[in-house]
């Protein structure tokens, strides 16, 4: 049997504040099957998040292993995470994060900027918006190429975030709540949409949310609490 | 790839960085045109002294010198291809019957020799001071109007009618209204011995008559000097001394060796005046040492110049640390975002360190690029003011010019652009730094 394409075992996370040690996680173990989508749900400060950012190298975890395939990557150097960050995993958050400056399509080419110098980048960049225009095209944005973050909804600028977290052809998705801040309606389209995208790319999928429906829609559900998982279980 | 990309678009949607740019552009600009005015003026103001000053000179000799044995020794110096007596005296002069000539002019007294009437009095040998100076020129130069030049220039300081000559400063002339063949009275004074031992002044009145103007081109020099035949101060002021010498101006064959050659002529002088007193021996100076002073005040303004306009170049940089510390602050919720899409630490740090740089480089080139056309075309650009707007940047008459003098050395314009550099790194890598500290996970759970 293949190794999951990302895992974490007896993970614990401490927080320090002054002289305290807060404990968030306190021993997590899970693990994400190519193509699978797993919900996370929870109380508000159980973890989430934290987890999170903690799978997808964003942060580093007290104890424990975060492996991608099978491979320890927690100690890696620097450049080694920041390269996986980039190829391994996509990034979806709440509040989109997108780049005031920068158009949609200006916003998704440059997360296939991030580990190409100047001259690579030079070499590729007829293929690469070309690349960064076809992805905007899925997610339905076609005709909001040139458009500002602020010139967008809601809706359409978690599709350009969407689009951006794609751009590398990542493995996983590690998505926080990512229509924590939409209408059920925009949302539902939005939710289509990524599991439309999850499917055809046979990628494995964490959402975090507080929906329990949505929660329905993954095809397992964790439930964590005060940083230790409650219980993990298939749907249906 | 993304750090040039990113630093492009900071930097464009943002005008208010055009304002730290500008201001090092500025400053730039300013140490370069200002300091290449003062260093062409200083060029200028060597020149000018230069041509009003023999290559080496005599000075400070005991009364007991004597120039016959002076030119015997310094005939063996290899290097030395002409060399002229000069007597030095101080006197008054004033125009019988006439009104006193007008109090100094405010202001014009220290380089321009002002109006005071109170002169050295240069007795020379004109023939042999022509070989050893730039005396010859002086007193044919053509912006000497021909109603004031010497009438026989080979021999500009013979007597007429039996009455010594002498020669004025042109400006002199002209501002007191002086005509060759005026008479003049020049006064002074010396230290008679009585029999008994005593020494006591004595009032001396030489009458002379004007030959010409001569003109050098340092206004200083011509308006505080007036020559005289040096057989006329021997007889009158010396006994009739007709070996006596108070200055020797000396002209050299090889300009390179000017030191030294006149520390060769300090010793050749010295062993042949010596008795034993070490102050009355004699001083060799090169023409630069004997103007010294003058020469380095100028050096000092420029010097002083410099400093003020590093602190606006520091002024500027202060300027662009707020613009970009601004930017930072504004900037820091996307760390967050792309540490997660890839960037390590080091290069979001740097996105804001290229913003800093470019902002910097690009007014340094400016600077320079428009600073060294400012200086280059100077007096064009002196022209264009006078015409449009009646302000002259830089008298040229005040100073004998005839365009305004510009240097522009190259290795100034390194050093500009190396401290520019230097002040604009700073002030980008502070921001730059705070962005490094900042935890790129503040942002990413918030807002
Ligand atoms: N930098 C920090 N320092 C100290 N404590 C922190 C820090 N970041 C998070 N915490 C704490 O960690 C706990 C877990 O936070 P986390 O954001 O992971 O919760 P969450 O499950 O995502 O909650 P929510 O559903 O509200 O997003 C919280 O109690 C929070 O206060
Ligand atoms: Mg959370």
């Amino acid at each position: 049997m293949t190794p999951p394409v990302l895992a974490a075992s007896g993970i614990t996370k401490n927080y320090r504040l002054g002289k305290q040690s807060i404990p968030v996680l306190r021993g997590v173990d899970l693990a994400v099957q190519q193509g699978e989508i797993l919900a996370l749900l929870g109380a508000s400060g159980a973890g989430k998040s934290t987890l999170l950012h903690v799978l997808g190298l964003l942060d580093q975890p007290t104890t424990g292993e975060i492996l991608f395939d099978g491979e320890p990557v927690q100690n890696l150097p620097v450049r080694e995470r920041a390269r996986l960050r980039h190829s391994h995993t996509g990034f979806v958050f709440q509040f989109y994060h997108l780049i005031p400056e920068l158009t949609a399509l200006q916003n998704v080419m440059l997360a296939g900027m991030m580990t190409k110098s100047v001259l690579q980048y030079w070499a590729i960049r007829k293929q690469a918006r070309r690349e960064a225009t076809e992805i905007l095209e899925q997610v339905g944005l076609a005709d909001r190429l040139k458009h500002r973050p602020s010139e967008l909804s809601g809706g359409e600028r978690q599709r350009v975030a969407i689009a951006r977290a794609l751009l590398a052809r990542p493995r996983v998705i590690l998505a926080d709540e990512p229509t924590g801040n939409l209408d059920s309606t925009t949302a539902d389209g939005v939710v289509d949409l990524m599991f439309r995208i999850q499917k055809e790319r046979n990628l494995a999928f964490v959402l975090v949310t507080h929906d329990e429906d949505l929660a329905q829609r993954a095809d397992r559900i964790v439930r964590m609490k005060d940083g230790v998982v409650l219980s993990s279980a298939a749907v249906r | 790839m993304y750090r040039l990309f990113l630093a492009i678009r900071y930097l464009l949607t943002r005008p208010i960085n055009l304002l730290g740019m500008f201001g090092i552009a500025l400053s730039v600009w300013a140490l370069v045109v200002v300091v290449s005015l003062f260093s062409g003026f200083i060029a200028t103001v060597e020149e000018h002294v230069h041509s009003a000053s023999a290559d080496v000179s005599v000075s400070n000799l005991p009364a007991w010198a004597k120039w016959s044995k002076l030119r015997a020794a310094l005939a063996d110096e290899p290097n030395l291809s002409a060399m002229a007596p000069r007597l030095v005296h101080y006197g008054l002069i004033h125009h019988p019957g006439k009104r006193p000539a007008p109090p100094p002019l405010p202001g014009r007294t220290a380089l321009h020799g002002g109006d005071q009437p109170f002169l050295f009095v240069l007795g020379i040998h004109a023939a042999e001071e022509a070989a050893a100076t730039g005396f010859g020129g002086w007193i044919t130069d053509p912006d000497i109007a021909p109603e004031l030049r010497v009438k026989d220039p080979q021999n500009a300081l013979a007597p007429q009618h039996g009455v010594p000559s002498v020669l004025l400063g042109v400006e002199r002339m002209r501002a007191e209204g002086l005509r060759p063949g005026d008479t003049l009275v020049l006064t002074t004074g010396v230290l008679r011995t009585a029999p008994d031992g005593t020494k006591s002044p004595q009032q001396v009145q030489i009458p002379l008559v004007i030959a010409g103007a001569y003109k050098t081109k340092h206004g200083g020099f011509d308006g505080n000097n007036l020559f005289v035949d040096i057989g006329t101060l021997q007889q009158e002021l010396l006994e009739g001394d007709t070996d006596a010498v108070h200055e020797i101006a000396i002209a050299v064959r090889d300009e390179s060796q000017l030191d030294e050659t006149a520390d060769r002529i300090a010793r050749i002088v010295h062993r042949a005046v010596d008795r034993g007193d070490q102050m009355a021996r004699g001083t060799a100076q090169t023409w630069r040492e004997k103007n010294l002073a003058f020469l380095q005040s100028v050096e000092h303004q420029r010097a002083l110049l410099k400093i003020v306009l590093i602190v606006i170049m520091v002024t500027a940089a202060f300027l662009m640390l707020a613009t970009l510390s601004m930017m930072v602050t504004e900037k820091t919720s996307d760390i967050g975002i792309l540490t997660a899409m890839g960037g390590t630490p080091l290069g979001v740090t740097s996105v804001f360190l290229a913003c800093g740089l470019t902002i910097t480089a690009i007014g340094v080139l400016l600077g320079i690029g428009v600073g060294s056309l400012t200086a280059i075309y100077l007096e064009e650009v002196r022209q264009a003011l006078l015409w449009a707007f009646g302000i002259d940047l830089f008298p040229l008459q005040v100073y004998n010019l005839d365009r305004v003098p510009c240097h522009i050395d190259p290795l100034w314009l390194v050093q500009v652009a190396g401290m520019a550099f230097g002040t604009g790194f700073v002030v980008s890598v502070l921001p730059a730094l705070r962005a490094a500290l900042y935890d790129p996970l503040i942002s990413l759970r918030g807002t």
